[in-house]
């Protein structure tokens, strides 16, 4: 066996090559199961995402992070599915970085966004279609027939005579084949798997058995661990260290100052905790030292009263001079991703080269920053992408990467860099607090004829440091999930106003800017059907006329919900539908509230719309966990400030939903012909909405701060 | 869980420091906190260990946490459990490394402040231990 020449393009969809030996593209191979990948052996490589081993199993190789959201199901289900392979015999295995993995919409290898099946929906299908080309064509030479007479069946070769031959016994001369250029994907009518319920996810034997790395799995020899005490005020600095109690602790074996604060290396994570307890640091906390909450909203809601940037301006909302007007200001909070699973990395600089093991949602660009970081050329940095126990966007930052890989430059060693859960609460890399004012308009029969909205909010486009402001001013992920009001209203404009507190470090938390701004529109506009007097869901309806899949979503659950049928006294319902990553989701949730204001969620009900679907177990499982999330925010989320420092750190200030708060959740998937939509994101937005607004049908108060439980 | 002030980090890591870190000079009195670990356990790399403490755990009256320290252990403060009244109930269960036979102190600290404990001596066979690699 031989290195693979690195010029090697493999942006070329198939670039066929057999394997001369095994062991070539096996590093990321996770150890241990029956269903993920083991060693590339004798396999033979029909392209980079396909490899097929003489006993018939077909190993799919994933570029895309998996983080609980099913990816590496649905990407080799897409393979199977043109293949016709045997399902059974499907494996899979984390790819390392490399350009062939770029993600299609982002344009570099990264996982987020709710983009995996939406940009891999064609390739990976056509990577699958082209290998089984490859086979028949084998096939028909070996056994001198015309390629038209011959068809494929789980994993077989078949002859109209009855020959046949399992696709192991073919790869080898299969890869050999000039992959055809063009190829038929089959009519989703054909499809067998895709879009049918039923097929298993490939890594739940791993994880119910504990046999699957994530990121804190990782132990290698003369490993150290590492914590950072960070400065409590972001952009704070250690003007001085007393490390003497510290490097006292047995077990403790370095203590360095880095950017990100000051780091206590150990021979376990406990001792290296107890290191950094023993820290006496003076910091100087700088220029945020006084950033407070009351402060944020305060330049929040000065800002949202005076405007800004125009995102979107259609009629004329000034002129407009509507019968009924109502105006209003709503405010949602920072928050924190709260993986389950504590951000970590370990890393290793040695001979010249940086290899690290990670969690991480933006393998890609991790290389080339790790190349900054490490001195060294980009192909000398190797990521081995783990299992992530949660990402959320947060998991797309650089920052813990950086960290292992300062430190372990730093001492030559391997480390791992952990992050305990009050230095994650703590870790900054919130989704940005926003106030919002709108104002509604409606003629004397009760129809919309006027709506605006000021946002103001910390800019992530700036923030992320890898994307600026387009011209216009207006930061997309600001106003996505209100600039795109689909009501078909006369008069609209919304307004962009940049506004930064300084001191946070603003970030993508799942589903971003929809996360608030839905939350803004689908309860001001249940507002403005209060004030015409009509019912929630017909006035929405009435106003998505030319908007069939807004439509077909909010009608399918609502019909589900049975909306407009009595419920048990004091239980109220309340509606929201919500366009995000390219699907349509609607929910309806059932809420009573209790004397002391605590309401109980009992039921939701979501509609979905995201096209074809690649698996319909897991987009419902999609849609629980983001309702989940999106309950869980909507209820308690809320990271506040105070003398410039985080006033949270643990699951006892930062709640969670609890499992006897969970909700009964249905799901129904609008069926669908259309190319697939997100599904990753689009169920969080709506639930926040929908259960404020069943708060105000059970109590007549209007939620406009979140959380609920503030 | 920061050693409270005056804590000497080089003790840290015996039993006395362990102690010290947790009580910080306070009294504790034996009772309300049952432990339960087996007399003898044949492998000391797995001990299964239960920790309940008498407590309604409401807002008024609860258990605020429960800290194990292990005497023969290199690191004998082994775990610190933070509880509240959203637990329900004053009861974690783990499995516990074990150096060796030796005392387990179980503390549990109330809302009121005040500490109390449990201890239990295991027998560990060591032999077994050293059979696991």
């Amino acid at each position: 066996m031989g290195a693979r020449d690195p010029n090697q393009s493999r942006r070329d969809f198939l670039k066929s090559s057999a394997l001369a030996g095994g062991g070539l593209i096996v590093s990321f191979a996770l150890p241990g199961t029956t269903r993920l990948a083991q060693a590339a052996g004798n396999d033979v490589k029909m392209s980079a995402y396909l490899r097929i081993a003489p006993n018939n199993d077909i190993t799919v190789v994933c570029g895309l992070s998996e983080m609980g959201q099913g990816v590496h199901t649905a990407i080799p289900m897409l393979v199977a599915e043109e293949l016709d392979a045997d399902w059974m015999r499907v494996r899979v295995e984390q790819a390392g970085v490399d350009k062939a993995f770029a993600n299609p919409i982002f344009g570099m290898q990264a996982t987020g966004g709710s983009t995996s099946v939406r940009g891999h929906w064609e390739p990976m299908r056509k990577a699958g279609a082209q290998a089984r080309a490859m086979l028949i064509a084998a096939a028909a030479e070996i056994w001198k027939v015309d390629p038209s007479e011959c068809s494929t069946e789980k994993g077989m070769v078949l002859h109209k005579s009855g020959k046949k031959a399992s696709y192991g016994q073919l790869a080898a001369k299969a890869a050999k084949q000039v992959p055809p250029k063009d190829v038929k994907l089959k009519d989703p009518s054909q499809f067998t798997l895709l879009g049918k319920s039923g097929t298993k996810r490939l890594d739940t034997a791993a994880k119910s058995t504990g046999k699957a790395k994530y990121g804190l799995d990782i132990y290698l020899p003369g490993m150290l661990t590492a914590v950072i005490a960070h400065a409590p005020v972001l952009g704070g600095k250690a003007v001085s260290v007393d490390d003497s109690k510290a490097k006292a602790v047995p077990g403790v074996r370095q203590v360095v100052t880095i950017p990100a604060g000051v780091a206590v290396l150990a021979d376990g994570y406990w001792a290296a905790k107890m290191g950094r307890d023993a820290l006496e640091i003076k910091w100087d906390d700088g220029p945020n030292a006084a950033l407070s909450s009351e402060g944020i909203s305060k330049m929040l809601s000065d800002g949202a009263k005076a405007g800004g940037a125009v995102g979107r301006n259609e009629g004329d909302a000034k002129a407009a001079a509507p019968a009924k007007t109502l105006e209003a200001e709503y405010e949602a909070p920072f928050l924190s991703h709260s993986c389950m699973e504590p951000l970590n990395c370990t890393a290793w600089v040695r001979n010249g080269e940086v290899e690290i093991w990670a969690g991480t949602q933006s393998q890609g660009p991790a290389q080339g920053i790790l190349a900054q970081v490490g001195g060294v050329a980009p192909g000398k940095v190797k990521v081995n992408t783990m299992y992530l126990g949660g990402g959320f966007g947060r998991r797309f930052a650089p920052d813990p990467v950086i960290g292992a890989t300062i430190l372990s430059k730093m001492t030559g060693k391997p480390v791992k860099l952990v992050y305990s859960r009050e230095d994650d609460t703590r870790g900054y890399f919130y989704r940005p607090a926003s106030v919002t004012r709108m104002k509604g308009g409606l003629d004397a029969g009760g129809k919309a004829v006027l709506f605006t909205a000021n946002v103001a909010s910390p800019s992530i486009m700036e923030g992320s440091h890898f994307m600026k402001l387009p011209p216009d001013g207006v930061d997309e992920f600001g106003v996505e999930g209100i600039r795109d009001c689909p009501y078909d209203i006369p008069n609209l404009r919304i307004e962009y106003s940049r506004q930064e507190p300084g001191g946070v470090q603003v970030w993508f938390w799942r589903s971003v800017g929809h996360s608030q701004n839905s939350f803004f529109l689908e309860s001001f506009i249940d507002e403005m059907a209060h004030e015409a007097g009509k019912d929630p869901f017909e006035f929405r309806r009435a106003l998505l006329s030319k908007q069939p899949r807004y439509k077909g979503a909010l009608e399918l659950a609502a019909e589900k919900a049975e909306w407009g049928k009595p419920l048990p006294a004091g239980v109220h319902r309340g509606i929201a539908v919500v366009f995000s990553f390219g699907s349509w989701c609607a929910e309806v949730a059932e809420v009573s509230v209790a004397a002391d204001g605590t309401p109980t969620v009992h039921r939701v009900v979501a509609a979905v719309d995201c096209g074809m679907t690649v698996n319909p177990d897991i987009v419902k499982r999609q849609i629980e966990s983001a309702i989940v999330y999106g309950l869980t925010a909507a209820l308690y989320g809320k990271i506040t400030f105070k003398d410039g420092q985080v006033q949270q750190s643990n699951f006892h200030d930062y709640r969670m939903l609890r499992m006897n708060q969970m909700p009964k959740v249905e799901v129904h998937i609008v069926p669908s012909k259309e190319a697939p939509g997100g599904i990753g994101e689009p169920g969080t937005p709506p639930i926040a909405p929908a259960v404020a607004n069943a708060i105000f049908a059970a109590t007549g108060k209007r939620i406009r701060k979140l959380p609920i439980l503030a | 869980m920061n050693p409270p002030p005056g804590v000497d980090a080089r003790i840290i890591n015996t039993p006395e420091g362990a102690l010290q870190s947790i009580l910080n000079g306070a009294p504790m009195r034996k009772g309300r906190v049952h432990l339960e670990l087996p007399a003898i356990a044949e492998n000391g790399h797995s001990v299964g260990m239960t920790v309940k403490v008498d407590s309604p755990m409401s807002e008024a009256d609860h258990v605020r946490r429960i800290e194990l320290i292990a005497d023969k252990n290199p690191v004998p403060r082994v775990a610190t459990f933070v509880l509240g009244p959203l637990n329900g109930r004053a009861e974690v269960e783990s499995r516990l490394r074990l150096n060796g036979t030796q005392r387990v102190t179980a503390i549990a600290q109330l809302s009121d402040g005040s500490f109390w404990f449990d201890a239990v001596d295991v027998t560990v066979n060591e032999l077994a231990c050293l059979d696991g690699g």
